[in-house]
């Protein structure tokens, strides 16, 4: 080892600019021998035990060129043995849950990770409802209508746009995966306490300092470490976002089961408020969960206040006319400010009056009164056009956190930074509206696994911006386009500006009409199952979806400027270019 | 021992003109309307005797890579173009390989359906074991994926400050230079290939008995001086049954507009005067270079040529050479591999391209 450093060091005395780090260098390298143990060399070091993580790992130890050939360590600070003992009684589920499209579940399949996640604890959509909580617009998309059929879909079972999972059963069934199969070390219960770049003439490589005292040199680092990710901060890779003045309120929702005349529990419904989107996630014929945007004191006071409240305010915020919700808002929050939060009964009395006033017949479906009243079996007229009525929620599971809208500037660090590359919520963070978080990191991860595998093929050095680059170009993009849409929709439907609310319901009913974009927003969720070598799916789709996205988003900007005057000439102006999308394409 | 060995010489070649009568030269070939008044073709005819051959190396050629020496591992610089052109030399390479070797298992156990996980096995391990020669190895960009695929490589330039940055790039990487990292014996060892290289030239190579089951020179040929003898001491050096692999540039209006114009004069990716048109090659060239080229390694026989026949494009065998033409699709920042068995004239051979052929067994 010595003669080789000596002659490198001969010739780069000979250049004077190497000097001083040829002079740290070898300081480096003595100290290191008298003070600690060398660093262990790793090929990939995952920072983070999540889903992104756990399946990177999962994807790379599936490929046997690249476990047989890659040293690969996961590093994560909480107790894994926690996830992969967690379990529920079958009632029971988590609040976390996830939305795997197709594409993304064809990856887990092709991985064999999806084996063993719990099929039971999982269910399909089949069918999804969208509506305008102002001007109750609506667009309706279902799996078999959009060609998915069971063809494409090799479970055999009905066709379905996504499964519903909870987050715990995917990671766990992503672990019980990984020590299934050799070759991935992990390290759970252990913290990354520093990121260093190594000093070494020509760039030295990422040392990893640990929590139990050791230090990897990682030849790729690999940042799944979520939203404030000290990968990112170690390579330097700035991110721009902004936090929407929103929390998301989830919960695990128990209701009776739907007739055996109207469809099974296997709808998502989702309504615009102008407060931010509640959407109802089936998981079981009784059980299904929540996820409500909503302003953060309503928020707080939702899920911190008297039990039943929140299961009463779901099953309003899903029937009740906008007006009223707002004035429901309104009445809570003042009693909340006050200090004497309402009963539950005092709300019960505020929802059935503000439905007398509406006319809403208490029998009907569009109630929320109507809890055990209909014993009859007899499905109510339009019952399908609404998530069936919530008796309770799972105690323990009502929760909230912030949203927030976040992209990282580059998915590869450089120059000090490189060998290092951003997976999942390190690079981005989305507004769980169309439920893309979890998907667009399982994208990522497949890419960066195939990039990955490719390389390793050819001979070349996985950590090195040549090798990565192919994965930060395919994913940013269609990344960015997928968030930028997300975020468009939350900021259009959280207005009550009439024109605004009047372009967007023409919106929606144009685009119900029009088939073809339809099926773009439907590829957008990734539907389409399609296999591990190809290209995600849809980016054809998300440039249209994108588009009559951006068109509303557009339609938006002018109608605020103009007012209520210009709506009509706005409003046929925005019809053309929806109607013309489709040729454009 | 160290697998990875010192660079054997560290004394740089003095260049025979100085660093500026180059440039005033080079300034004087680019002002040529096109440079394409030059030879219509590049004299490859076999050179009377060995002693001819020493002198391929063009030392003010040596004197301008040394000078850029440090830029070869800046990814994202001077040579991004070569950075990315590796991965597909490096499938060019496998697959040649890889097809050979097939061929051969075929010739002697017929089809077989049955092959199971063979083949994805096949892929990955074809390299290893294998004594490759590097001609020229530039900052190493080659050598190392050959090393890391499994190969024995030896990597050669004429240029010591090439040598010393390749070896100090290797240097940081434990799959290339195991024993530097004893704590790396828990990495897996399945495709421990070696990487050595050396200040030397390939005719210097012809003095020692050792011959490699396959010699690559990649983007060399363009600038030496004499490349008849060139390819005669790369061939030389080539095992029989082992195969030579080149890619250089073919010597067009094409390649003048892509590689002058735009690359070094209008976008200015590439250091103005990295080529000189007139030393281009075309495959036609190459394939007649090897069809006249007979020289056996056991001297004293008069061995068959390289290449036997041709088809009616001047295109020669599957089984005896190949000419890929290399296009680099700027929209996706990478460089992609021509489908094969076009014509010589097809427009992805008329720039960047690599060949293959096999010295008879």
């Amino acid at each position: 080892m010595s003669p080789c450093i000596v002659s490198v060091r001969v010739f780069l005395l000979s250049r004077q600019r190497a000097l001083p780090n040829v002079a740290q260098r070898v300081r480096k390298l003595s100290t290191g021998a008298a003070s600690g143990p060398h660093p262990e060399e790793r090929d990939v070091v995952i920072v983070g035990g999540g889903p992104a993580g756990l399946a990177l790992a999962g994807a790379l130890a599936s490929y046997k060129h690249v476990r047989d050939s890659l040293s690969i360590t996961l590093v994560e600070a909480g107790d894994l043995s926690s996830v992969e003992n967690w379990s529920l009684n079958s009632g029971s589920f988590s609040n976390r849950v996830s939305s795997i499209t197709n594409a993304s579940q064809a990856f887990l399949k092709a991985v064999g990770a999806w084996d063993h996640v719990e099929n039971d604890r999982t269910s399909p959509i089949e069918e999804m409802q969208v509506w305008d909580g102002v001007s109750d617009a609506r667009i309706t998309f279902t799996a078999s209508e959009l060609g998915l059929t069971a063809a494409n879909n090799d479970s055999g079972v009905s066709p379905q746009m996504a499964r519903l999972t909870e987050n715990l059963n995917l990671q766990r069934g992503l672990l019980r995966h990984l020590s299934a199969s050799p070759g991935i070390q992990i390290s759970d219960k252990v913290k990354v306490k520093a990121i260093e770049s190594e000093v070494r003439e020509g760039g030295g490589w990422p040392l990893i300092h640990l929590s139990d005292g050791r230090t990897l040199r990682a030849r790729l680092l690999v940042g799944a470490d979520g939203f404030n990710s000290p990968v990112r901060s170690y390579a330097g890779i700035s991110s721009f976002g902004w936090s929407y003045d929103t929390q998301a309120i989830v919960a695990t929702l128990s209701h009776p089961p739907r007739t055996p005349f109207e469809p099974p529990n296997t709808t998502a419904y989702q309504r615009f408020l102008p407060t931010g989107p509640i959407a109802f996630l089936p998981l079981s014929p009784t059980a299904s969960s929540l996820v409500w945007s909503t302003r953060p004191p309503l928020a707080a006071a939702l899920t911190k206040g008297v039990s039943g409240v929140l299961a009463l305010m779901i099953n309003a915020a899903f029937r009740l006319p906008n007006v009223s919700m707002e004035y429901l808002h309104k009445v809570i929050l003042e009693a909340e400010a006050a200090g004497t939060p309402l009963t539950l009964s005092q709300i019960k009395d505020e929802i059935s009056w503000r439905e007398k006033s509406h006319n809403i017949d208490k029998h009907s479906a569009f109630s929320s009164m109507l809890t055990e009243s209909n014993q009859t079996g007899m499905p109510l007229e339009h019952s399908e056009t609404l998530p069936p009525l919530i008796s309770s929620i799972q105690p323990g599971t009502a929760a909230s956190f912030p949203l927030r809208f976040n992209h990282a500037e580059s998915y590869i660090g450089e120059g000090k930074g490189s060998r290092t590359v951003l997976v999942g919520d390190a690079a981005h963070t989305i507004h769980p509206l169309a439920g893309q978080g979890l998907n667009l990191g399982l994208g990522d991860v497949e890419c960066l696994a195939r990039c990955i595998s490719n390389t390793v093929l050819q001979g070349g050095d996985i950590g090195s911006h040549t090798a990565l680059l192919p994965y930060a170009q395919e994913r940013y993009i269609e990344n960015h386009k997928i968030m930028s849409a997300c975020d468009k929709l939350h900021k259009l439907y959280t207005t009550t500006f009439e024109p605004v609310v009047w372009a967007r319901s023409v919106g929606l009913e144009v685009i119900n009409e029009l088939d073809s974009i339809k099926a773009a927003l439907m590829l957008s969720a990734g539907s389409s199952p399609k296999g591990r070598s190809s290209h995600r799916p849809g980016a054809a789709g998300w440039n249209r979806a994108a588009q009559g996205i951006e068109g509303l988003a557009g339609g938006f900007k002018v109608a605020s400027m103009l007012g209520g005057a210009a709506a009509d000439v706005v409003g046929s102006g925005l019809r053309q270019l929806l109607k013309s999308l489709p040729q454009k394409n | 021992m160290s697998l990875w060995q010192v660079p054997r010489c560290t004394v740089a070649i003095t260049p025979k003109s100085t660093s500026s009568s180059r440039n005033t030269h080079r300034a004087i070939s680019v002002l040529r309307p096109l440079a394409l008044h030059t030879p219509r073709s590049r004299c490859l005819s076999t050179p009377a005797s060995q002693t001819e051959a020493t002198s391929t190396i063009n030392p003010s050629e040596i004197a301008f890579f040394s000078k850029l020496s440090s830029q070869w591992w800046d990814e994202q610089g001077e040579f991004s173009f070569l950075h990315r052109m590796n991965p597909v030399r490096m499938q060019f390479i496998r697959e040649k390989l890889l097809e050979v070797k097939r061929d051969g298992e075929y010739e002697k156990d017929g089809f077989r359906f049955d092959r199971g996980g063979q083949d994805e096995g096949d892929h990955v391990k074809v390299m290893q074991g294998l004594d490759v020669l590097d001609v020229g190895c530039g900052g190493g960009l080659l050598s190392e994926s050959l090393a890391r695929s499994g190969a024995h490589t030896l990597g050669i330039d004429a240029s010591s400050s090439n040598v010393a940055i390749a070896s100090l790039h290797a240097s940081a990487d434990p799959q290339l230079s195991p024993d530097t990292f004893p704590s790396s014996s828990t990495r897996p060892t399945s495709r421990a290939g070696s990487l050595t290289y050396r200040h030397a030239a390939a005719e210097d190579l012809l003095q020692e008995p050792k011959r490699y089951d396959a010699v690559c020179s990649m983007e060399v040929l363009e600038h030496v001086d004499n490349p008849a003898g060139f390819l005669e001491t790369c061939a030389e050096l080539v095992k029989p049954g082992g195969h030579l692999f080149l890619s250089t540039i073919a010597r067009t209006p094409l390649s003048y507009f892509l590689t002058i114009f735009m690359a070094e004069q209008v976008l200015q990716k590439v250091t103005s005067g990295t080529h000189t048109h007139a030393k281009y090659v075309n495959p036609s060239e190459l394939i007649s270079f090897f069809q006249k080229y007979r020289k056996p390694s056991v001297a004293g026989e008069s061995g068959r040529p390289w290449i036997s026949r041709t088809y009616e494009h001047g295109l020669p065998t599957r089984t005896e050479a190949e000419v890929r033409g290399m296009v680099y699709v700027p929209w996706r920042g990478e460089w992609v591999l021509a489908p094969r068995g076009g014509s010589l004239l097809a427009p992805s051979a008329q720039c960047n391209y690599l060949f293959w052929v096999r010295k008879p067994l």
